[in-house]
């Protein structure tokens, strides 16, 4: 039968909405305060060993020999493994586009600083590091290819050299009159810009311990999974197992933001157990590792943009060539980023044309893994800097340009020019909200007192679209079918009355469990503290995902309403039996079946749980004894790409609009933060502490990324910010906490109206900083286009004009 | 990240920490507050065979007035100084310089001595140890002796102290009441090393300047005295283009400063000048 999900909370079965949208407690808070939440590198399995990985000092080898003898004699060491253990046992890694990659161990070829050479198992990781120093590898280097757009000619050496080039994937999507509109534009501006690496950094690295049976050759892999069903079904692949014997059971974990990728670490650790006759063995990844050969990395963008716009500042058409530096392969799910950007490609703004020229080139540097955000925010940025561009020259103010250019309210749905729809916005709202919050015109005037001073201030507001909620057909054009999307849950009531969740995904930070809290004990009329929420292994939990994509709450939210509204049809089967009713007499409201005509006739919900586990004889026929059930839900009307990539693909777009206020100091170059604000529109909030929290870490990595961050390899191919002295996190001195204001237009796509939430202002904080940088910097004549705008780089800057 | 095997050792007495180092040579570390050497151990950017962990050496956790100085335990925690009534008191500059190093964390952990003898160029303690004329007490095998500042910082991470020697206490001289002080400097991020600083004390007298300290941290191997900018100011009437002066003049005079992944060399001269200049204001506005 089809669901009819409840549109708002008014739909939901109570007189009064008492949990879902309030800002309750978080329930995994209490173990994670007082650390009895157990994390991977907590579990020790009887008999364990420990790995440690040698990882290749070159950029660019061919290894001539390794030799594992004196490694292997150390005492304390079981077992050694190489690349002829990879390619004897596993396929190639699975790699999108396909066939841009190797083995989990280096065979003939090391292709960057940090790729896994061969690995040990011992018995602390004390003696497994001690044996790394006793492995010998004789290496030729090759001139390593570091520069993207050195590595994009014809006639570069080539990483992979079976392919005829570096060039892993190159197309132009074409959406609209592109041409026509440029040629008939009143402006026309341009500008090329530069996003350096930045990346993923949760605060626990990826872990794992793996077993193999040998006896019936079955894995079990305990570890940091942000998606472990994906992570089991690449496993089965790679060793080419029947899919059920490969078990993956997800510990809570600190964080993922994309960068928990670790199939190398679980595919390494695996084989060792397996050459350890199924001893668990354990690898956790450093920081070091997790740096420079890890899920770390990612967007490392070359951007050339233009735009074609009217006199009166009306937008006709996006141009954007993007090369877009991969790294040595395509293992990581970082193409994806790169595809991401056009499920929002003209940002807020009703751009009736655009155009995406798009290359992924290889070079021997780390491979690209996914990231908060997933590819907008850059692209956001340079979208960003260009309708400022355009705002000064035609003397309009920079909110007043966004206010020409925004998608009315009154046009969603609103299908964008590549083809992904919008559900519902409210964007000029959301600008006048910040607008008012900050007392704009004051702040104008604030900066103009200080430019006169001679002071660099600047302001600058910025609306974007985070797209949340990507389904199978987000990723088709560049050869990523999405597998397994749909998000499940099982909802159980016990006979004690107790409600317990099932979920496949593991503990992570974001506060779904809590989520899923409120919507259970508000659906069945109960405390928060009758449900609970647990995680099961990938063979026990129905069909899911994980996190990723501002997806996982707008997803567990229709699981656990479906689940919930399955739940109910067989409770009111067996109270309608009780009352001697039909099932359609019969209604919940406040955790209570009750005869809707006769409401002081009514059964609790736990009476009839409790009814269907222990008399049978009250049973209606068609029920079997079982107060549960399961939903897995996924967006509906979701269909493939068209010639042209086109595709609705995410299925909400949530809106934020930042104004921050900063000043550079002339002398040091270094930029301040003075005042932010930020209007954030995610439709219905289901826990307004939730999106809070969200909205301010995001931020955080948005201040890292435009100000902080990046990873700098110099021209050998060497990392250079291979520890936290040099990669740069922004710490709590450097994050502002802004005024926040909340919007509310709910998705008319969605259950209760929720939008997808998750990755949130890293959206928006990197454009929003470096158009402020840029109006600051507007009286020198000069223009910040690279990021992170260090202060080194912005001294440099502000000496080129005064040089002038 | 973790280390090569070691021998540790946990003596009581410096006496018995100093015979430790006689029985083990080069090859052994002292262990203080950690914050340098344990990510080094765990690298295997340093292997030593011995680490002797002095944090329960008893008696060289201490401030102290003593004439007109102050006497600082080599253990003294940094987060110690930074609460010292005293210090801000009699010495309100290596108070400010306290506040810069790391984070609470890091300071509560981090040591007077340990810093000192670590040497890192960009670090504040070197530099105000310097400006301020500090003396190291340093006990070895068989005798004791006090270095002045100006000679125990030889070059990068490398100190006067012998292998046997370990440095005991730190003696600050007080700042005369009436001079000027500030420590200024350039960091990417609150509490990270300095990328340039600059600490500075001036004395006017009179309307004129009648001794200055100019001391650059994180531009050479070591802390950096500008004599010649110091000269500029002796005896003259310091005012805004003064200032402005000899910090243009550091920024052209000084060796060519290490350039790396956060600054360039030219950046860094440009640091230098800019943050003397800032510290020769403040000081300015604080001297009596």
């Amino acid at each position: 039968m089809a669901f009819e999900f409840p549109k708002s909370l008014d739909d939901l079965p109570v007189s009064k909405v008492k949990w879902v949208g309030k800002p309750v407690n978080r329930v995994e808070d209490p173990q994670l305060v007082t650390g009895k939440t157990e994390f991977i590198d907590n579990v020790t399995l009887p008999g364990m060993l420990h790995c440690a990985i040698l990882h290749s000092p070159h950029a660019h080898a061919r290894i001539k020999s390794i030799d594992m003898s004196r490694a292997a004699a150390l005492p304390g060491v079981v077992t050694t493994l190489t690349g002829e253990d990879a390619e004897r046992w596993t396929r190639p890694m699975y790699t999108t586009p396909q066939g841009w990659g190797g083995y989990v161990l280096a065979t003939d070829r090391v292709r960057f600083v940090g790729e896994p050479v061969a690995a040990v198992a011992a018995t602390s990781r004390y003696i497994a590091e001690d044996a790394l120093e006793l492995i010998d590898v004789e290496y030729e280097p090759i001139d390593p290819i570091v520069d993207a757009f050195a590595a994009a000619q014809p006639d570069s050496p080539k990483v992979f050299e079976d392919h005829d080039d570096n060039i892993m994937y190159q197309r132009i999507f074409t959406w609209g009159e592109v041409e026509e509109a440029f040629q008939k534009a009143d402006h026309v501006y341009k500008e090329s810009f530069r996003w350096n690496r930045v990346g993923a950094n949760p605060l626990e690295t990826f872990g794992i311990i793996s077993e193999w049976d040998i006896v019936e050759d079955s894995l079990t892999c305990r570890g940091s999974f942000q998606t472990p069903s994906f992570m089991a079904m690449g496993r089965a692949a790679t060793f080419r197992l029947p899919s059920n014997k490969v078990r993956f059971i997800a510990q809570p974990h600190g964080g993922s933001f994309g960068g928990k990728g670790g199939g190398r670490g679980t595919d390494i650790t695996l084989m060792l157990s397996r050459k350890a006759g199924g001893r668990p063995v354990k690898w956790i990844e450093d920081r070091m590792e997790y740096l420079s050969s890890g899920g770390s990395q990612a967007w490392d963008r070359h951007y050339d943009v233009s735009i074609a716009v009217k006199d009166d500042g009306t937008v006709t058409a996006l141009r954007v060539k993007l090369l877009d530096d991969m790294g040595a392969t395509a293992e990581g799910f970082g193409a994806t980023g790169a595809v991401k950007p056009m499920a929002s490609f003209t940002g807020c703004y009703a751009i009736p044309a655009a155009e995406y020229d798009l290359t992924l080139v290889a070079t021997n540097k780390l491979p690209v893994s996914p990231y908060r955000g997933m590819g907008p925010p850059p692209h956001n940025f340079v979208l960003e800097q260009m309708m400022d561009i355009a705002a000064r020259d035609l003397d309009l103010d920079p909110a007043e340009i966004r206010r020409r250019n925004f998608i009315p309210a009154d046009q969603f749905p609103y299908i964008i020019a590549s083809g992904n729809e919008y559900d519902s916005g409210e964007y000029e709202a959301a600008l006048d909200k910040v607008l008012e919050m900050a007392g704009y015109e004051d702040l104008r005037r604030e900066q103009e007192e200080a430019r006169a001073e001679g002071r660099l201030v600047g302001i600058g507001v910025v609306s974007t679209i985070e797209p949340g909620v990507f389904d199978w057909n987000a990723y088709t054009v560049i050869g990523t079918a999405g597998i397994g999307i749909p998000e499940g849950v099982t909802v159980a009531i016990d006979t004690m009355g107790k409600i317990t969740a099932r979920v496949g995904f593991a503990l992570e930070g974001q506060g779904q469990y809590t989520v899923i809290t409120q919507l259970l004990a508000e659906y069945f009329g109960t405390e928060l503290e009758d449900v609970r929420v647990v995680h099961v292994d990938n063979l026990s939990a129905p069909p899911n995902f994980g996190p990723g994509g501002s997806r996982l709450g707008v997803a567990i939210t229709g699981a656990v309403l479906g689940a919930a509204q399955r739940l109910t049809e067989k409770l009111t089967k067996v109270a309608a039996k009780m009352f001697e009713v039909q099932p359609e007499d019969i209604e919940l409201l406040d955790g209570m079946l009750r005869v809707k005509k006769v409401p002081e006739s009514q059964l609790s919900v736990r009476n009839v749980a409790a009814i269907m586990l222990n008399r049978s004889d009250m049973l209606p026929p068609d029920v079997d004894p079982s107060p549960q059930a399961t939903f897995a839900w996924t967006a509906p009307d979701r269909v493939e790409p068209d010639e042209q990539g086109r595709v609705k693909s995410y299925l909400t777009a949530a809106n934020a609009c930042h104004l921050v206020m900063v000043e550079i100091d002339p002398g040091t170059g270094k930029v301040e933060i003075l005042k932010y604000y930020i209007a954030d529109d995610c439709g219905t909030r289901l826990n307004p502490a939730n999106v809070e929290g969200m909205i301010q870490g995001a931020l955080a990595q948005g201040v890292g990324a435009a100000l902080l961050e990046e990873y700098v390899y110099d021209d050998d191919g060497q990392l250079l910010t291979a520890s936290f002295m040099d990669y740069l996190l922004p710490t709590i001195h450097e994050v502002p906490f802004p005024e926040k204001a909340a919007l509310v237009t709910p998705s008319p796509f969605t259950p209760l109206g929720a939008k997808g939430a998750g990755e949130s202002a890293i959206h928006t904080t990197p454009a929003a900083i470096m158009c402020a940088i840029n109006d600051a910097l507007l009286p020198l004549g000069v223009r910040a286009k690279e990021v992170p705008a260090s202060p080194n780089r912005l001294w440099k800057l502000i000496q080129g004009a005064s040089d002038q | 990240m973790k280390p090569v095997s070691f021998e540790y050792f946990a003596p009581t007495s410096v006496a018995d920490a100093v015979s430790l180092l006689q029985e083990h040579g080069p090859e052994a570390k002292l262990l203080a507050g950690g914050q340098s050497l344990v990510p080094l151990l765990n690298m295997r950017l340093a292997r030593p065979t011995a680490v002797i962990d002095v944090n329960r050496v008893e008696g060289l956790d201490y401030v102290r007035e003593d004439g007109d100085a102050l006497a600082i335990g080599a253990m003294t925690h940094q987060r110690t100084v930074e609460r010292s009534e005293l210090v801000q008191r009699v010495n309100p500059l290596l108070h400010a310089a306290t506040r810069l190093i790391g984070h609470p964390q890091i300071r509560n952990r981090g040591t007077v001595g340990g810093s000192i003898a670590h040497a890192d160029p960009a670090a504040e303690y070197p530099a105000v140890a310097l400006a301020l004329d500090a003396e190291m007490r340093i006990v070895g095998p068989n005798a004791e002796r006090l270095v002045p500042a100006a000679d125990f910082f030889v070059t990068y991470l490398t100190t006067a102290l012998e292998p046997t020697e370990m440095l005991t206490e730190v003696r600050v001289p007080a700042l005369p009441q009436g001079t000027g002080w500030s420590i200024q400097e350039m960091t990417r991020r609150h509490g990270d090393f300095a990328l340039a600083g600059a600490a500075v004390t001036l004395t006017m007298d009179g309307g004129a300047c009648s001794d200055a300290r100019i001391v650059l941290f994180g531009v050479g191997a070591t802390p950096l005295r500008v004599q010649q900018a110091e000269e500029r100011l002796v005896g003259e009437r310091v005012d805004a283009t003064l200032m402005s002066e000899v910090g243009r003049e550091i920024k052209t005079s000084i060796d060519e400063p290490l350039a790396d992944i956060h600054a360039t060399s030219e950046y860094r001269r440009n640091l230098a000048g800019v943050l003397t200049e800032r510290a020769l204001v403040e000081a300015l506005e604080r001297a009596a």
